[in-house]
């Protein structure tokens, strides 16, 4: 690993010297941990050995940036030529506005935040997430408070509800049955 | 911020070159950006490459990169580090000056790469986020932004998205509750290599280099034969010398059209001018509603009717309308509000041309011998408060009509008053006339009024009209509001307007003014004991045929059962409205007023009976036969 990282590193400088990374090529890269993807390039920044990809068809569906170290690049495939996809007269910045998206995006993310429970399995995190579609659910360490008093601990099957009053525990053990049963025919991740 | 994880000594050794801005979290960019990329001094960066090729480019590149490092800002972001572990989180900050760091905000793994991949998922667990997260040089790998539209410029359209985004709509909200699971996806790789099969991914990828035809692909696979011939759809462009001109030409008119400032909300977002500056207007506003803007659009759009219909009018009758609306309104019912009532139904802007004139006439024939002028008028005056067209530029007619008021009306004025009344009495159709009127008198339009001969007798007041007309060309300003009452802008308009008015009191002076109406009209006199019309308890006519079953009327009605024969304009009704109070009295106690369609048939009949508006035209062809108008002596 160490020695392909650090022949792809050569390689990858010395393909940027040779102008191989010139804006709008259009590459077949595959990393060193084994992703392989096609993309474009779109800036190059040599002293930092950063490549940067555009990657994804014309149809801006599914269009993602990649940075990508050029010192993990296990070997890329030149295409062929493109276009700069960059748009030099357009490029300006409203700070406010990254501002605010970084504001808005660090909201959502915090409010999402408690949603997730740390240190869960991811069918755990399914289970409250089925449930707090139609009860309130927050979590306590690992385990799944319902309406404030019903607490569901790990492995979160009906028998593990406990607490709350009867009608609520009854309710909790109901609707976890259910949940249950629709997640198994899901396919598990 | 918190920086003191900051673990970049690197950063802070550098002198000119550094990126002080990225190192406090990349908001300092601007300055940088802003300045355009050749403002950035590379000395720095530039030193260590000795390499002039590269160098040359690496400027601009180091820009691109910087670009993008700050265009990311806010996103969600993935970054692979050297042990093959993955985090999820913000992207807030990042240092290239030499090497490339990262600082993630509410970051969290999400993928370990120092566990087993092979072993099943569901074992795996959530990670805590991590507030800030930083990422020196030497772990990064790589990292991925995903649906990264880099077309977009940063500036404000994409703040509002952002801000659209956090509406949480209700899928939002069960959606987020419920994160389906994504799987990872893996490219798909055909089963046998076959070279010959088209890459199916790159079809619509590069157009411009396959050259792909499809017309000629089906002529030669499968005989087909395209008959496609663009013009059978289109209005056929002719290509010609011209072309360039005419392009031009139009783009500019398109520029023109598209560059134009407008009030108009929705037009101002097509355009993609920023018609508001902040962010107060709620989106059913900007995005959905209709606008109404600040001025009632009533008068504006009966405006462009009257323009309509006066056009047609001026062509038709010339000033003529002027005249038999005089002497119509003359003829009028003593009862002020039954005069307004039956000159405001020719109000309604849908009435065609042919019901304009078949209107005239009928009001025409109400004239004879219902002489009775101040009074008229001044009835009409007064009662023309609930009248729609009350807004019109006439109103300042009848602003000095109303200031003569109290008796002394001399009787050009009255006649003058009675034009101006009949005008404004009648919604659009005052509006038509103060229009024709308008052109009539300072244009030749008056020519025409030959065609009136059948109303020889009243076209002595089109002298009169012509005169009060130039009053109305200048009156002609559109008040604003359709609601306020006539007085007050008789009341307004009264002041400037008296000036003109010369008080001749003779419509023999007036007369003498140079008129091109009809030479051979009889002179209008004032009869003022001319007998008032009162409406008789029995219809005059028989009702329409149009009437009885084929109006709507509310099942909640059953006490207006009478009534489902009239008309139900409210402040609306057609040309035949005139003919209204004849029927619609015979349920009605002598003396009151049908003015207000609204109370003889009790307060219940409210909006919805004007349901039935549209069933106005049919009612109408049956006046002509009855009422036909045969120049009547008065």
């Amino acid at each position: 690993m160490a020695t392909d990282s650090a022949a792809a590193a050569a390689a990858a400088a010395a393909a940027a010297v040779s102008d191989d990374f010139a804006i709008g090529c259009f590459l077949s890269i595959q990393t060193t941990f084994g992703d392989e993807f096609e993309a474009q390039v779109v800036a190059f920044d040599a002293p930092s050995n950063i490549l940067v990809l555009q990657e994804g068809s014309k149809a801006g569906s599914r269009r993602n940036l990649r940075l990508l170290k050029a010192d993990y690049i296990k070997h890329f495939t030149f295409l062929r030529h493109g276009e700069d996809p960059l748009d030099l007269s357009k490029c300006y910045i409203d700070l406010d506005t990254v501002r605010a998206r970084e504001q808005s995006a660090l909201r959502q993310a915090e409010a999402g935040a408690e949603r997730i429970g740390v240190g869960v399995t991811s069918e755990a995190q399914s289970i409250f997430d089925a449930l707090s579609k139609t009860l309130p659910v927050r979590w306590d360490k690992s385990i799944i408070v319902v309406l404030n008093e019903v607490r569901v601990s790990s492995p979160y099957v009906p028998e593990s509800v406990s607490g709350g009053t009867s009608i609520a525990n009854e309710r909790v053990k109901k609707v976890l049955e259910l949940e249950r049963k629709k997640l198994q025919v899901r396919p598990t991740q | 911020m918190n920086f003191q994880q900051l673990a970049h000594p690197k950063s802070a050794a550098n002198g000119i070159g550094r990126r002080k801005s990225e190192r406090e979290g990349g908001m300092k960019m601007d300055n940088r950006l802003h300045s355009g990329k050749s403002g950035i001094s590379k000395t720095g960066s530039i030193g260590s490459m000795p390499d002039s090729k590269v160098g040359g480019n690496l400027s601009p590149s180091h820009d691109r990169l910087v670009y993008f490092l700050t265009r990311l800002i806010g996103h969600h972001v993935e970054v692979q580090v050297k042990n093959g572990s993955i985090y999820s989180g913000i992207y807030h900050a990042a240092n290239v000056n030499k090497d490339m760091g990262i600082i993630l905000k509410m970051a969290r793994m999400i993928k370990d790469g120092s566990v087993q991949l092979h072993r099943a998922n569901t074992e795996s667990l959530n990670k805590a986020f991590a507030k800030t997260f930083v990422i020196p040089a030497k772990e990064l790998v790589q990292v991925i932004a995903k649906d990264f539209s880099l077309a977009g410029d940063g500036l404000s359209n994409e703040l509002q998205l952002e801000k659209r985004q956090e509406i949480l709509i209700d899928s939002c909200i069960s959606q987020a509750r419920h994160v389906d699971p994504e799987r990872e996806l893996k490219p798909w790789i055909p089963d046998e290599d076959d070279p010959q099969r088209p890459e199916l991914e790159n079809v619509f990828d590069i157009p411009s280099d396959r050259g792909w035809d499809q017309f000629e692909v089906n002529e030669t696979l499968f005989g087909v034969k395209s008959t496609y011939d663009e013009d059978l759809y289109t209005t056929k462009l002719e290509r010609g010398p011209q072309m360039r001109e005419l392009e031009r030409v139009a783009g500019r008119i398109a520029r023109e059209i598209e560059g134009e400032e407008t009030q108009d909300l929705h037009l101002a977002e097509e355009r993609g001018v920023r018609f508001h500056d902040s962010f107060n207007i709620d989106e059913e506003t900007r995005f959905s509603s209709v606008c109404r803007g600040g001025v009632v659009d009533d008068s504006g759009y009966v405006e462009e009717e009257d323009i309509l219909l006066d056009s047609w009018n001026t062509e038709t009758f010339g000033s003529a309308p002027a005249s038999i609306m005089i002497g119509s309104l003359d003829g009028t019912d003593t009862d002020a509000t039954q005069a307004s009532a039956r000159s405001s139904s020719t109000d309604g802007p849908e009435t065609s041309h042919s019901s304009v004139g078949v209107d005239l006439s009928q009001i025409g024939a109400d004239d004879a011998g219902r002489l009775s002028s101040e009074l008229t008028c001044k009835s009409v005056l007064a009662s023309g408060d609930d009248n729609r067209v009350q807004e019109r530029s006439l109103s300042e007619q009848r602003g000095h009509t109303e200031l003569d008021d109290a008796g002394k009306l001399p009787p050009a004025k009255d006649t003058r008053i009675s034009k101006a009344e009949g005008k404004s009495g009648s919604s659009h159709k005052g509006g038509i006339l103060a229009k024709a009127a308008a052109p009539a008198s300072s244009t030749v339009a008056l020519t025409d009024h030959n065609k009136m001969n059948s109303r020889g007798d009243l076209l002595e007041t089109p002298t009169l009209a012509k005169s009060g007309e130039t009053q109305s060309v200048d009156s002609h300003g559109r008040p604003g509001s359709s609601t306020s009452s006539a007085s007050d802008r008789l009341g307004a308009a009264s002041a400037p307007t008296g000036a003109r008015l010369t008080p001749s009191s003779s419509v023999g002076s007036l007369s003498s003014e140079k008129s091109n109406l009809n030479p051979h009209a009889k002179e209008f006199k004032l009869n003022p004991n001319a007998k008032s019309f009162v409406p008789s308890q029995t219809p005059v006519r028989p009702v329409s045929p149009a009437g009885d079953g084929s109006f709507y009327y509310p099942a909640n009605m059953p006490g207006v059962h009478p009534m489902h024969n009239m008309p139900v304009g409210v402040g609306m009704g057609g040309p035949f409205v005139g003919h209204q109070p004849l029927i619609f009295n015979a349920q009605v106690p002598p003396g009151q007023s049908p003015q207000t369609y609204l109370h003889p048939n009790g307060p219940h009949y409210g909006q919805h009976m004007l349901v039935a508006h549209p069933r106005q035209l049919p009612y109408m062809p049956g006046f002509p036969p009855d009422m036909p108008y045969k120049g009547r002596d008065y």
